[in-house]
């Protein structure tokens, strides 16, 4: 492990974030504008370098606690990474850096971009402020940083529809965050602490009381409201469509691989580790199946790509929540597989729907057409990651799909899975839709001279595709991946006697 | 000191009442800030104490025996503290959802949200 690295992993987005201007100003006066996306990359990169080295230590079980300012837990603000923050810190770290390579060709028709990297930058160490802190109050600052900046990406462009887009997730967003506010509020006047563990501990005191205070569910309450906003569970999802179609493909791209992943961390990390899973359990799996129905069934009826795109975004949030609502080892291990793998598919999907507005100009489904033959790679990048989300066998979806099944009948929920099942191949329904609008069928005369996208666009959609397969026909390496993950899941006394006992 | 808690209550239920009902997204607006300042008053209400001194550490408190009467005295202070971090991201919040709606208001002509949808789908 570097030294420092919990840290270093936020404080180095964050600098980069407001160096991104001066650098920008003082590449423009040495005629080199290239620079600054370089300097993005360079830092997006070095934040992946330094997350993956905390992995080693992390994965042999300790939970790394950092100190900041030197102040002992219950009374400073520490950073404690376990192998849940670290499998979400690590999704994040690599979301971003690909979308910094693929932002290079995909923005430069905008202007202002140096703005644009600026909030690229403060979103990424929003999103590693709220997965490694271990300071709930930091983490709701962290929340709105990470919200704030993703309001104003989305409202980028500025032109009607984003900032319509832009305004609604705004309010809506607002009062999710002011919400966690008011829980933790409510926390610090019931016990008067703000640390994760301290919390906890506490809690778990509180709760053995008879009869239960009215307020811990109520708090609950609060958080998951809060949380479910970010990850648009589907009472709450109103806003998620209108931003994702309306902000540019690589913030769409940010939005699905990094912020939902964050809200899902969060809401783990509050629901598990703060109330011991409060029999929470049965309400995620009804949250969980109406979110992926809704989702699924709103997704086929969308004409604009990047609209479907968002719905079936809701729709696999929907089996996150079912896997980690099981509550046994091996739902969670399927619901933060599956978190990996839609991090993954997402990400890609979204890319290619960039490459097509980039050569198109448009995502509207009914004006597309035949493009399997100007754009191959992109069709079969964009086909693989459609295989994979609707859960086709050599791909990585198949293999969390399948975790979670199982896991739904070993704890006597056949219905569940057989409603997570028949989703399944609706979602491969409407993505045979897209494709077959996309890339076969009748070319419109306007499309004939529409080329490959560009090498830059290209490259990290490949990295994903890659991913999609080998974490498919090597399901085992995926499982390696979130085992750890899964334990700290389950380890609510580990994680508090590491914090506690850091002092 | 429960009018304090009432009013922060009022506050709260205020600022969601303008949320849903009010036509106008500058008003919306307001009523965020409404709300987060009914949040803040609760949350400085909590480390208030009736006659209370500043938490500063200083001077004759050092001296033997002093710390425990200090305790028994000083207001706390993280409430404070974290009011003060709430009341700096509250202030950002505001200025962009003001800035996006003068955006609205050029695009659209109107602020009110029911005429303000031509996202659908």
């Amino acid at each position: 492990m570097i030294a420092h690295a919990p840290i270093l992993a936020i404080v180095v987005p964050l600098f980069a974030g407001f160096l991104t201007p001066v650098v920008s100003i003082v590449a423009k006066r040495f005629g080199v504008e290239r620079a600054r996306d370089w300097f993005v990359m360079g830092a997006a990169i070095l934040m992946l370098l330094i997350v993956a080295s905390m992995a080693p230590a992390v994965w042999r079980g300790e939970v790394l606690v950092y100190k900041l300012g030197g102040w002992s837990p219950p009374w400073g603000i520490v950073l404690a990474v376990d192998g849940l923050n670290l499998l979400v810190a690590l999704i994040i770290a690599s979301v971003v850096s690909l979308i910094a390579i693929y932002s290079v060709v995909y923005m430069e028709r905008d202007s202002g971009l140096e703005k644009y990297y600026t909030l690229l930058m403060l979103v990424t160490a929003g999103c590693m402020g709220v997965t490694l802190t271990g300071d709930v109050f930091n983490l709701f600052v962290f929340f709105e940083i990470m919200s704030i900046s993703s309001y104003a990406l989305v409202a980028f462009r500025r032109n009607w529809d984003s900032v319509e887009a832009g305004i609604k997730y705004m309010i809506i967003g607002s009062l999710g965050t002011s919400f966690i506010l008011l829980s933790i509020t409510l926390m610090y006047g019931l016990v008067g602490s703000l640390n994760i563990a301290d919390l906890a501990g506490k809690i778990e005191a509180i709760k053995a009381t008879q009869p239960l205070p009215m307020i811990v569910p109520l708090m609950l309450t609060l958080f998951v409201v809060g949380f479910g906003i970010k990850i648009a569970m589907v009472p709450l999802h109103a806003w998620l469509p209108d931003a994702y179609q309306a902000a540019p493909s690589a913030v769409s791209a940010l939005l699905s691989g990094a912020t939902t992943t964050v809200g899902v961390y969060a809401m783990l990390r509050v629901s598990y580790m703060l109330f011991g899973a409060l029999a929470i359990g049965t309400m995620f799996i009804i949250l969980g199946l109406v979110t992926m129905v809704v989702g699924g069934l709103m997704a086929l009826t969308q004409r604009d790509l990047k609209r479907l795109l968002a719905y079936s975004s809701i729709s696999q949030m929907g089996y996150i929540l079912l896997g980690v609502g099981f509550g046994t080892a091996m739902g969670i291990q399927g619901g933060l597989f599956h978190l990996l793998n839609n991090a993954i598919y997402k990400v890609l999907l979204f890319m290619c729907a960039g490459a097509i507005v980039y050569r198109v100009g448009t995502s509207n489904l009914d004006e597309l057409g035949g493009l399997g033959k100007n754009m191959p790679i992109t069709a079969t990048l964009f086909i693989v990651g459609a295989l994979a989300i609707s859960g086709v066998p050599p791909f990585n979806g198949f293999a969390s799909k399948w975790t979670i099944y199982v896991a739904g009948m070993e704890a006597g929920q056949p219905i569940c899975t057989a409603i997570a099942v028949v989703m399944s191949a609706l979602t491969l329904a409407y993505f045979l839709k897209a494709i077959n609008s996309m890339f076969l069928g009748q070319q419109p005369e306007h499309l004939r001279e529409v080329r490959e996208a560009p090498l830059p666009m290209l490259f990290p959609m490949l990295v994903l595709a890659v991913f999609c397969v080998v974490l498919g026909i090597l399901p085992s390496l995926g499982m390696d991946l979130v085992r750890p993950a899964q334990g700290a899941v389950m380890n609510q006394l580990g994680y508090i006697g590491s914090v506690m006992g850091a002092g | 000191m429960s009018l304090n808690y009432i009013i922060a209550m009022l506050l709260f239920t205020l600022g969601i009442y303008c949320l849903l009902i009010k036509r106008n997204i500058v008003k919306m607006v307001i009523g965020l800030g409404v709300l987060t300042n009914g949040l803040h008053l609760f949350l400085i209400s909590l480390g208030y104490r009736e006659g209370g001194i500043a938490p500063i550490l200083a001077g004759k408190m050092l001296e033997n025996g002093a710390t425990a009467e200090f305790a028994a005295a000083a207001v706390d202070p993280i409430p404070q503290a974290l009011v003060l971090t709430s009341i700096v991201i509250n202030v950002c919040t505001m200025a962009l959802a003001l800035s996006l709606a003068i955006y609205i208001y050029r695009h659209y002509g109107t602020l009110n949200p029911f005429k303000i949808r031509r996202l659908r789908g």
